[in-house]
């Protein structure tokens, strides 16, 4: 799997990452950084113990990284998510974090697999 | 030499994204990173000068990026050092809002490498350069600053001796100067004259007559013609100014003294050679004299003097020019009969005001052009050896200490001080800080804080005892603080500055010596002089109430020192001391008063004997083999007064009488015995309760 090809199956804009930081090596680079961050942990965390403001700043960075690296659905929806928690607990909070939840897995097995098959070569 | 890499700052909570910037940047650049707003504070804090250029995220735990921006307007930071802004929040309000705080560039994401990169490098250029141009505006400013200070120096000296013969002379003559040399300069380059030049030369011209000072007043008053002898001594004043510039004590090398001295020495020679006191010819002359002595003449005739009246512009430039006044140079005549109108448009009939306009829109024009220069960067070395000096003596002085400002709530700490407390050097809203909370008590902060509100700008300083916890160990601190007070009309509390004193030790001590000072050192109750203090002190203090002074000793005590040692004796008298304590009030008072001898003071109501009858029996008994037993004589008020001494003297006479009569019982003291109680014999029974015999 190239990188282009992750991109297309984590619903990202290969194109426009690389239009931006004028190097597929450095965007690899930080597309497999992705894989150590810790926002995702700090999300499932705080919304157990209802500490909005910090899901919120957790979901906000998701939101920010991925808008860096124009993963586009997961910026979507973890956009949507901080939309909804910017002043504290909402109603459609819950599945919103399903949602971001859900595409977060989806996006880490994707790079996972890209980084396996790319060790291999 | 390898040129120093500037230093940014990057702040953003997001490893990842500080790692993206960090990747863009660290080739060209020294980066340090903060995970939060209120480590970006602490890190500015500690690297302001070397920080070039602050990348700051909006959305932080802690402090926000606004927060940030706030902290750094009121700590004027953000005068010196850019803030680029990078957020996702690209709103409008947000960006105003960032604008309006004094960042320099808003980034929104996702942002482009390059972009980033280019902006990092255009705004750091920008500053740098900034930073070098107010440098050199900054030491034009200073050496201005240096000149006319010297000149109040040499003026102020002066100005005691000045009669008020020429008034605005002075500033006519400068004006003159100037107004020659410039004009000088733009048709010749022989003299090679700076602007620089010319300013000092100007301010040097001020001087030319100072050596009149030294001539009698009835010469320079004089309405008449002077005679011969006279006029020598008038002559002097040019060489005798000269001197006095040269016998200054200080400033003695700067360039503007020796120019002030050439135009005193000089201003009175000719051109032709035949002037005084060197006769010097040509340009043997020193032109700033050359210039100063034209003007000075110009002025002569255009002013009233005491010997004649003012000559008009035109003919006074006439009778110069035609060499009636003595001879000149003839490129300042030329400039003189060139700049006739000019001259006399300046220095006409609002010559004064117009002069002083001049200098007031002058300074204002500076002014505006170097307001941020003025407050940062002119005081910004005497700043840095300010702090300094003040972070050594704080380190010197192995003290705590720190500035509090009210709002925004922050504690400032002196690195020493942070590092003895564990605490960081900057600590925002300190009240709800886990670790200080854990330190100081809510209470006492209150308390201090509300102290520090109640003083007054005249009286701002406060002392306030409490403990704190340092290493999970309690330890008395003085807090010595200063309020701070703004300027204003209405003082405004803006916070404090203050130490904090280990005073732990010495406290203690003087608790352990106030103890020692109190108390008998066998038995821990208090001792005679003590008991008596206190005695004194509720008897004034309640002088309705009825009070008894009781005393006791151990009958047999003797025996118990001479069978069983003086070791048993102490344990008897130590046994004894529990004893009582354990069965007095609590407001009652019990001391030992000597050898085997106690004394407990008490207040009673209706009768005292109950009380005295169960302290007996409590305290008598057996101690291992020893039995003990007491002799007690008491004293009441209700029957001697309330006297201490007599107090105090009927009880052991009552004592003695207890005692004459068999021990083992206690005696109330009654008038009966003030005359006989020496001589009483056991059989003189009183009262006996029998106990313990």
């Amino acid at each position: 799997m190239t990188l282009k090809e992750c991109y297309a199956v984590i619903g990202g804009n290969y194109d426009d990452v690389v239009s931006r930081f004028h190097s597929e090596k450095i965007v690899k680079k930080f597309v497999l950084k992705f894989l150590n961050d810790s926002s995702y942990e700090l999300l499932c965390s705080s919304m157990k113990d209802e500490n909005y403001e910090e899901a919120f700043r957790a979901a906000h960075t998701i939101k920010g990284i991925c808008q860096n690296l124009s993963i586009t659905r997961l910026y979507e929806i973890s956009g949507q998510l901080c939309e909804a928690l910017r002043n504290g607990f909402t109603p459609e909070v819950p599945i919103l974090v399903e949602r971001t939840k859900e595409e977060y897995k989806q996006t880490l097995t994707a790079i996972k697999e890209y980084q396996r098959q790319n060790e291999v070569v | 030499m390898e040129k120093k890499k500037h230093k940014i700052l990057i702040v953003d909570d997001s490893e990842m994204n500080r790692a993206i910037l960090l990747e863009m940047l660290e080739d060209e650049y020294d980066i340090i990173e903060a995970e939060d707003g209120e480590r970006a504070i602490e890190m500015i804090q500690k690297h302001e000068t070397e920080i070039s250029l602050i990348l700051l995220d909006i959305v932080m735990p802690k402090i926000d990026g606004f927060g940030v921006l706030k902290i750094m307007e009121q700590k004027r930071w953000i005068e010196d050092i850019p803030v680029i802004m990078i957020s996702a929040e690209s709103g409008a309000s947000h960006v105003e809002k960032a604008y309006k705080m004094g960042v320099t560039d808003f980034i929104s994401r996702p942002f482009d490498a390059l972009i980033v990169h280019k902006r990092v490098v255009n705004t750091i250029l920008l500053y740098a350069k900034q930073k070098r141009l107010m440098s050199i505006v900054e030491e034009q400013i200073y050496e201005k600053e240096v000149r006319s200070s010297l000149m109040i120096d040499i003026l102020s000296h002066i100005v005691e001796f000045r009669n008020g013969e020429s008034g605005l002379h002075v500033l006519h003559v400068r004006t003159l100067t100037e107004m020659l040399l410039h004009y000088l300069v733009r048709i010749t380059d022989q003299y090679k004259l700076s602007e620089e030049d010319i300013a000092m030369i100007g301010v040097a011209s001020a001087l030319h007559d100072i050596g009149k000072i030294a001539i009698p007043a009835e010469i320079l008053n004089k309405p008449g013609r002077l005679t011969d002898e006279e006029f020598a001594q008038m002559k002097t004043h040019s060489a005798v100014g000269a001197q006095m510039l040269k016998e200054l004590p200080i400033h003695q090398e700067e360039p503007l003294v020796q120019i002030a001295h050439d135009i005193c020495r000089w201003h009175h020679e000719r051109y032709d050679g035949r002037g005084y006191p060197d006769g010097l010819k040509g340009d043997d002359i020193p032109i700033s004299a050359q210039i100063v002595a034209l003007a000075d003449v110009y002025d002569a005739l255009t002013s009233e003097r005491c010997y004649k009246k003012a000559f008009s512009h035109e003919k006074a430039v006439q009778m110069i020019l035609n060499g009636e006044c003595g001879t000149f140079n003839p490129l300042l005549l030329k400039c003189l009969s060139e700049l006739s109108d000019h001259i006399r448009d300046e220095l006409g009939n609002n010559f004064a005001d117009s002069s002083n306009q001049r200098e007031m829109r002058k300074v204002v024009v500076e002014m505006l052009k170097y307001e941020d220069l003025s407050s940062s960067e002119i005081t910004h070395r005497l700043l840095e050896h300010e702090r300094m000096k003040y972070s050594f003596f704080a380190e010197m002085s192995e003290e705590i200490q720190f500035e509090y400002t009210s709002v925004p709530s922050m504690v400032n700490l002196s690195e020493w001080s942070a590092k003895k407390l564990g605490l960081s050097e900057i600590i925002v809203e300190p009240m709800k800080n886990e670790k200080i909370v854990n330190m100081m008590d809510t209470e006492n902060m209150n308390s201090l804080i509300k102290m520090l509100r109640n003083t007054t700008p005249e009286k701002p300083v406060v002392q306030y005892d409490c403990t704190i916890k340092l290493n999970g160990e309690d330890r008395w601190m003085r807090f010595i603080c200063r309020a701070m007070w703004s300027n204003d009309e209405q003082p405004q509390y803006t916070g404090a500055i203050g130490k904090v004193v280990d005073i732990h030790d010495a406290r203690i001590q003087r608790n352990n010596l106030e103890h020692m000072a109190a108390h008998d050192w066998l038995t821990g109750l208090f001792n005679h002089n003590y008991a008596k203090r206190e005695i004194l002190d509720r008897i004034k203090k309640r002088p309705d109430s009825k009070f008894a002074i009781v005393i006791m000793d151990l009958d047999t005590f003797r025996n118990a020192n001479y069978t069983h040692g003086h070791l048993f004796g102490n344990k008897i008298l130590k046994e004894t001391a529990n004893k009582l304590k354990q069965n007095i009030r609590s407001d009652d008072i019990a001391a030992r008063i000597g050898g085997d001898e106690f004394l407990i003071f008490m207040e009673y109501k209706d009768g005292i004997s109950a009380a005295i009858e169960r302290i007996m029996s409590r305290v008598s008994g057996k101690y291992e083999e020893f039995v003990i037993s007491l002799s007690v004589g008491l004293a009441e008020t209700d029957i001697v007064g309330a006297d201490y001494d007599k107090l105090f003297s009927a009880a052991n006479q009552a004592l003695s009488v207890a005692k004459k009569t068999g021990g083992g019982k206690y005696m109330v003291y009654n008038d009966t015995m003030s005359d006989i109680s020496s001589e009483l014999s056991p059989i003189d029974v009183i009262k006996d309760n029998n106990t313990n015999l």
